[in-house]
């Protein structure tokens, strides 16, 4: 079974730094553009991201992950151009409709923005396994129990996904409409997901009693299988980005 | 040394009119191997539970004389207190799974790393566990890509390479086929004999009265009988309590031989041979 | 005893009651997906656990299932997550006093979590992506308002919530039914108040 998950397992550089410092990196490159304020910042932290999705031979994987943004960021630049509040100067006209310059100019903004923080986020999700980012947080304090939560969930979503599966198949066997009008496919709904649901929570108490047995409850302090992985350089990029951020801040402070 | 110390038990759970547990005591020494066994509902989960605190800390319901365990008032001690002297395995092994962990090693790490045993002890503790119930090659798959079987011994290693001083296991052999739960029984077995108190709820009658020092008839939340397994088996109101004796002990009873000595009917195929071979002569 | 749903101490029921809610969440959506239906209804298991064991595992489904969202999905879903504790947080609180009795109230609840998560969404959508919200119904409208020089939180607003009562309503809906159909020995395990009894 594969567990929910985009990490791709290719063993650069890039994946044995720590998750903590990919988290401060997201934080930087959302932080540092907001704080400089215009194009420039935005872009050049976009390249950097970019540069280290090359470097962590990821990039290819970036697309489906962004996806779903560029088609609404595509339909933000359309209704900008033509509908801005702020339009004024006509920068070109396709097919009789006329796009603006100050419309175009702030979809463009809002493109970089959202790119931006789709690569930075891109970078952990990619080169980090889920499991190794929970266990980072639950060693930096993060509740074990919410650190339970999240791998959990990791776990519970194919197996869910499985059954719906199967239950997908029998449903449509027994002679289940799943096409058709609106109503029908509406109807077709709660049979469907009914069984997964009412499984799924009945199990929850075993599966709590199952706990309390493997002392899930206790005040002990917790342990770890794993080795903490320590390097002089993962602390050394903590500090430069923690840096970068306070450069950003003392920079728009004096100019 | 008394291990553990049951004291007029009675439980009810929430939202149910009758006692699950009526009345029940009963003294259990260190090392002993005990069988439990009576029909369904007869309240042989519930009195597992009770031994881990389960019942009444999980369920709340309402609660009747007393548990003690190691020294322990099961009813003033949490059930994380109490997991660091008890394992509990129950039947359904899908549920009993983390769900939180990638691996057999990991999902066997997991009790370990709540109790906070330290690394260099944990991983000595897990091998020997996966060893003992021969899961040694599943170390790094999955926990749900095993078969049922395979997941069944992995919740009892889980629970045992928690190291507890008592074991209670509640059906741990229904998703295993017999080779497979002679295997398991051998392990447990060899559990017992390092000192560990076995507990164990179990359908299969032969190998109840084969294991067990002592076995317990539960009916209705009542303690029937507490007594070794050839004289529990050899009552002749079992069938009342919906108990078939073990199959040897039937036959035996058929052909009318007893063990001169006791004058029970034997219990195990061996014992059984022996029996019917002096019968012969 | 009154303000118990506000107890921040979780049971082990309930922390375990969290992934099983996000689980439905996701299989909603897909259904919702497969089926080709106009409606989100990945919000589920957020209302359901809210209904079962109160406002703070709802919010608490709710971040937590943007988080996953975010790191397994669709990043931008993290910053949504606000929307998400608003209706674990909104249906929790009206469930535990006592406010879903039926489907009519269901349909009341629905509606209130569709103006809780446009109040809340709105400010996201407009400074994120300049008012829409991807929804292709739904941008459509705001995109007719725009070239009617509505102001932008107004056509943003309007986008948010013609998507959101639908959705919302079926979503609150479909939880109750679920809920209703729980055995009680299930649902006893997420309340505040149980004592053990001496006999």
């Amino acid at each position: 079974m594969k567990a929910l998950s985009l990490y791709q397992d290719n063993g650069t550089l890039i994946h044995r730094v720590d998750p903590i410092s990919k988290l401060l990196y997201i934080a930087a490159a959302i932080f540092i553009p907001v704080v400089l304020t215009g194009f420039t910042a935005g872009l050049a932290m976009l390249g950097l991201s970019l540069m280290l999705l090359v470097l962590a031979r990821v990039l290819r994987k970036v697309v489906p992950l962004i996806g779903f943004s560029m088609l609404v960021l595509i339909s933000v630049v359309i209704i900008q151009g033509l509908f801005y509040a702020g339009n004024r100067q006509v920068m070109f006209a396709l097919g009789g409709v006329h796009f603006y310059r100050e419309g175009l100019l702030f979809s463009a903004a809002i493109c970089v923005r959202v790119l931006n923080i789709l690569c930075a986020f891109a970078l952990l999700v990619l080169t980090t396994r889920p499991s190794d980012l929970i266990e980072s947080l639950v060693r930096q304090g993060l509740s074990p129990h919410f650190g339970y939560v999240l791998s959990s969930v990791l776990q519970i979503i194919p197996q869910m996904t499985g059954t719906m599966e199967t239950i997908t198949d029998a449903q449509r066997s027994r002679g289940m409409e799943t096409e058709g009008s609106l109503m029908v496919r509406l109807r077709a709904f709660l049979p469907l997901i009914g069984p997964v649901v009412m499984n799924s929570l009945v199990s929850t108490r075993e599966r709590s009693l199952a706990l309390e047995v493997r002392a899930f409850s206790s005040r002990a302090q917790k342990t770890f299988l794993n080795e903490e992985r320590v390097s002089t350089s993962n602390r050394v990029i903590k500090i430069v980005l923690l840096a970068a951020m306070a450069a950003a801040v003392a920079w728009r402070v004096v100019s | 040394m008394k291990k553990i110390v049951v004291e007029g038990l009675k439980y009810r759970y929430p939202l149910t009119a009758e006692l699950a547990l009526n009345d029940v005591s009963f003294e259990i020494e260190k090392g002993e191997f005990i069988g439990i066994i009576g029909r369904n509902l007869a309240g042989k989960s519930t009195l597992c539970q009770a031994l881990m605190g389960l019942v009444p800390h999980f369920y709340k319901g309402a609660y009747g004389g007393s548990v003690t365990v190691d020294g322990l008032n099961v009813a003033q001690t949490e059930i994380c207190e109490l997991a660091r002297k008890v394992g509990l395995v129950f039947q359904n092994p899908f549920t009993q799974v983390s769900g939180s962990k990638m691996t057999v090693y990991e999902e066997l790490a997991f009790g370990l790393e709540n109790l906070g045993v330290p690394r260099a002890e944990m991983m000595p503790r897990i091998e020997s566990a996966m060893a003992l119930l021969g899961i040694e090659r599943f170390g790094k798959r999955n926990p749900f890509d095993l078969s049922g079987g395979q997941m069944q011994r992995m919740a009892i290693a889980s629970v045992i390479a928690m190291a507890p001083d008592i074991i209670v296991l509640d059906e741990p052999t229904s998703q295993l086929d017999p080779q497979g739960s002679e295997e398991v029984f051998q392990a447990i077995q060899a559990l017992s004999r390092q000192g560990m108190t076995v507990i164990m709820v179990e359908h299969k009658m032969e190998k109840i009265a084969r294991y067990s020092d002592r076995v317990m008839l539960l009916d209705h939340g009542r303690l029937v009988d507490f007594d070794t397994p050839e004289r529990v088996f050899s009552r002749d109101d079992l069938a009342q309590y919906g108990i078939a004796a073990p199959i040897f002990a039937r036959i035996c009873q058929g052909l009318g031989i007893r063990t001169p000595q006791t004058g029970l009917y034997p219990m195990t195929l061996d014992d059984a041979y022996d029996q019917v071979v002096n019968w012969h002569e | 005893m009154k303000n118990s749903m506000w107890s921040l101490k979780l049971s082990t029921s309930a922390l375990v009651l969290i992934p099983a809610a996000v689980g439905i969440n996701y299989i909603g959506k897909l259904f919702a997906g497969l089926l080709k239906l106009p409606l989100w209804l990945d919000a589920i298991g957020t209302v359901l656990a809210a209904m079962l064991a109160g406002p703070v595992v709802g919010a608490i489904c709710g971040a937590i299932n943007n988080v996953i969202y975010g790191l397994t999905m669709d990043p931008i879903s993290f910053i949504y997550g606000l929307t998400s504790i608003g209706i674990g947080l909104s249906v929790g609180v009206l469930a535990h006093r006592g406010r879903i009795t039926g489907i009519g109230s269901a349909v009341v609840v629905g509606l209130i979590a569709a103006v809780v998560s446009t109040v809340i969404s709105t400010p996201i959508n407009i400074g994120f992506w300049g008012g829409q919200t991807g929804n292709v119904w739904g941008d459509l409208v705001f995109a007719w308002m725009a070239a009617h020089h509505f102001p932008v939180w107004m056509s943003s607003t309007v986008d948010e919530f013609i998507v959101d009562v639908p959705d919302k309503i079926a979503t609150v809906i479909v939880a109750y039914g679920i809920f209703k159909g729980l055995p009680q020995k299930m649902t006893i395990l997420f309340r505040h108040d149980s004592q053990t009894e001496q006999l």
